[in-house]
């Protein structure tokens, strides 16, 4: 028969019973609904994660020396020379290690949060910008021969000095009760770039950085190397790198499958991240399931009710010349338009409804095409599939029997 | 044209069987217009829904046109029925949902005609029936016997070549019964075979021959001259 008959013929039942029809698809509304959140709301979520570390860098690789009883001695100087020498894919290697402090000038004394580590530091360091503004940063011969040098950056030099000028000025650096007289080589891009003046930025700290060797002559704890950050050529070289470094380090300290010295990634973390979130994504995905199941069933049982109120005109249409795969089409296409209104109401609220959560997490909701054909053929399939037994029912009748039903 | 012998309907009702059809032998010609009488029970409808190709039955010979009708399938049975047969039920069995036009449309629509062609033929249909000024009326919008005259435009609105009529004045007044009975009679007069079934000898007098029944079984054919229904406007 016409499709646009039965299309007609559809909706027309389907709204002669508004109430009716409007509670059996609470359910597929329901399910849908969520879907569409969960999807817009997790891209959304996925897509912040994955920026954020990115930013970070996706080129970083974290190295530890994880052994309690030999603290600070498990990565040496030689070891990073020969891991630069020996490993092609490295771009910069250094110590990443922070401690907090108190620097001082003349005239002003703050708080600081002091990197250290070698030249390389300025390159995989997150605390510091890597572009100067005045003099150049420490480099290896200032860390071979434990220069006291310092590179601060124009936030700092403002706050110690009241300008950016300080090139050669000498700075008062205190760390666990360690005073050491530094000379300032270079000037750094402060965080707070235009910002600065904007509010009170008295209260944070200074960023600072310098040679670990200089630091370590003073303050022997902090000589050792425990975290080092290596950065390569691109992502992919990651797990290859990882690994060599691993086994070369282990080889060299005769540490092999002792399982001291650890690799870790941005990568590692985001995917990470990435399965908790999905876990979470799949819980509700899950939920939402029960919710189109329900709905589902529903939809069969109000078919089969309307099935049998409309026995009668079954057996009539069936004298009148219907086919049984006539009567089936009619009351499948009822039950898939019945679903599919649902899973469009579901997909409206849906989408207002990741609009409010990602308004609340301050995330962006990405509702991609993909996604609204997704729900789309699933109602579908949730109107084929639950629908298809009573449609059965309903086409199977003898037109005898169903005309003779009271 | 319509041909059968020696018919047998048994219904087994738990150890019971009853013979709704007793070998039941019957011609009707084209252009006839025949009632089939008897008492409650008698097998009249039984017999209306074999003929209508409604039910099966389980000994003897149905020829319609020639045709050997238990050879047939399902959807050949549906396509027989929605071209040669025009059906009017006691209780009008009109789609609730749609409108006048509508329904009668309806087996044109399980005739694949195109839409243009489907409404002119059923507005022509309605005309007939004199019911061509209330097309877009709904169905509950409609008295009895008006509803009645849709079903019969329903019935010959595919020019089927026989109309069957199961009580269709049952549920009607005697003076919408008159208005019914005179449609079935024009109708006749233009060519259309017409079977009725009916359990008032009042109304077997209208029609040209009455069969009659009793436990399933043929006891009489006669012919008769119909009585005729005084011209009247329906309204
Ligand atoms: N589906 C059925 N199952 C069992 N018995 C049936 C069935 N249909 C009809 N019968 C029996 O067959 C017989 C004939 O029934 P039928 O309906 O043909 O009578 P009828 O002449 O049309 O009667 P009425 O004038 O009351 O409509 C009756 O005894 C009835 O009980
Ligand atoms: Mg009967």
């Amino acid at each position: 028969m016409f499709i646009k008959e039965n299309l007609k013929m559809a909706i027309d039942s389907i709204f002669a019973n508004k109430m009716r029809s409007f509670l059996t698809m609470l359910g597929i509304i329901i399910g849908i609904a969520s879907v569409i959140a969960i999807l817009a709301v997790g891209n959304g979520a996925a897509d912040e994660i994955t920026r954020t570390f990115s930013d970070i860098g996706a080129t970083t690789i974290s190295l530890n020396a994880n052994d309690p009883e030999q603290s600070g001695d498990l990565i040496s100087n030689e070891d990073l020379n020969v891991l630069r020498d020996s490993i092609d894919e490295i771009r910069y290697i250094s110590p990443n290690e922070t401690t907090s402090g108190n620097i001082s000038s003349v005239d002003e004394s703050r708080q600081a949060v002091i990197s250290y580590g070698t030249p390389d530091l300025q390159f995989v360091s997150q605390s510091m910008s890597s572009t100067l503004v005045e003099g150049r940063y420490f480099n290896q011969v200032d860390f071979d021969e434990s220069q006291d040098v310092i590179v601060i950056d124009e936030d700092g030099a403002e706050a110690l000095f009241g300008t950016t000028d300080v090139i050669g000025e000498t700075l008062r650096v205190t760390v666990a009760q360690s005073q050491m007289n530094l000379r300032i080589v270079g000037v750094v891009e402060g965080s707070f770039g235009d910002m600065q003046g904007a509010f009170d930025t008295s209260q944070i700290p200074l960023f600072a950085a310098m040679p670990q060797s200089t630091l370590g002559n003073q303050v022997p704890q902090m000589a050792g190397m425990d975290t080092v950050s290596i950065e390569v050529e691109s992502t992919d070289q990651i797990d290859t790198v990882s690994s060599q470094v691993v086994r070369l380090l282990e080889l060299r300290n005769n540490a092999v499958g002792d399982n001291v010295y650890n690799a870790t990634n941005f990568l590692q973390a985001l995917d990470q991240v990435n399965n908790v979130l999905s876990l979470f994504i799949n819980f509700i995905a899950a939920v939402a399931a029960i919710a189109l199941l329900v709905g589902g069933i529903g939809v069969m049982n109000i078919m089969l009710v309307s099935v049998t109120e409309r026995t009668r005109e079954i057996g009539t249409r069936k004298a009148l010349g219907a086919t049984t795969r006539t009567i089936l089409v009619q009351f499948l296409m009822e039950s898939i338009i019945l679903s599919l209104i649902g899973g469009m109401i579901g997909l409206t609220l849906g989408i207002i409804l990741s609009n409010i959560i990602a308004g609340a997490l301050d995330i962006v909701p990405i509702i991609t095409l993909g996604s609204v054909a997704l729900v789309l053929l699933f109602s579908t399939a949730v109107g084929v599939f639950f629908g298809i037994y009573p449609a059965r029912k309903a086409a199977r009748l003898n037109p005898i029997d169903a005309l003779r039903y009271e | 044209m319509i041909e059968i012998t020696d018919i047998e309907k048994i219904y087994k009702m738990g150890g019971e069987t009853v013979r709704a059809l007793d070998k039941v032998s019957l011609k009707i010609q084209e252009g006839e217009f025949t009632s089939i009488m008897g008492p409650s029970g008698s097998g009249k409808s039984t017999l209306m829904n074999i003929l209508g190709l409604l039910d099966r039955f389980d000994n003897g010979r149905y020829l319609l046109n020639g045709t050997d009708v238990s050879d047939l399938s399902d959807a050949e049975l549906a396509g027989i029925r929605n071209k040669e047969i025009g059906f009017v039920f006691q209780s009008f069995n009109l789609m609730a949902r749609m409108n006048v036009l509508e329904n009668v449309m309806l087996p044109l629509v399980y005739g694949k005609v195109p839409y243009k062609e489907r409404r002119r033929r059923a507005t022509e249909a309605l005309e007939k029936v004199g019911l061509g000024n209330r097309l877009e009326h709904l169905t509950n919008e409609i008295s009895g016997g008006q509803k009645q005259r849709v079903a019969i435009a329903r019935a010959i609105v595919n020019e089927p070549s026989v109309l069957m009529a199961d009580e269709p004045t049952g549920n009607l007044d005697s003076k919408t019964t008159e208005d019914i009975m005179r449609i079935f009679q024009e109708l006749n007069e233009e060519g259309t075979t017409i079977v009725m079934v009916t359990h008032e000898p009042e109304m077997a007098e209208y029609t040209k021959r009455i069969v009659h029944f009793r436990d399933g079984v043929m006891k009489k054919d006669e012919q008769l001259t119909p009585k005729q229904i005084p011209k009247r406007e329906v309204e």
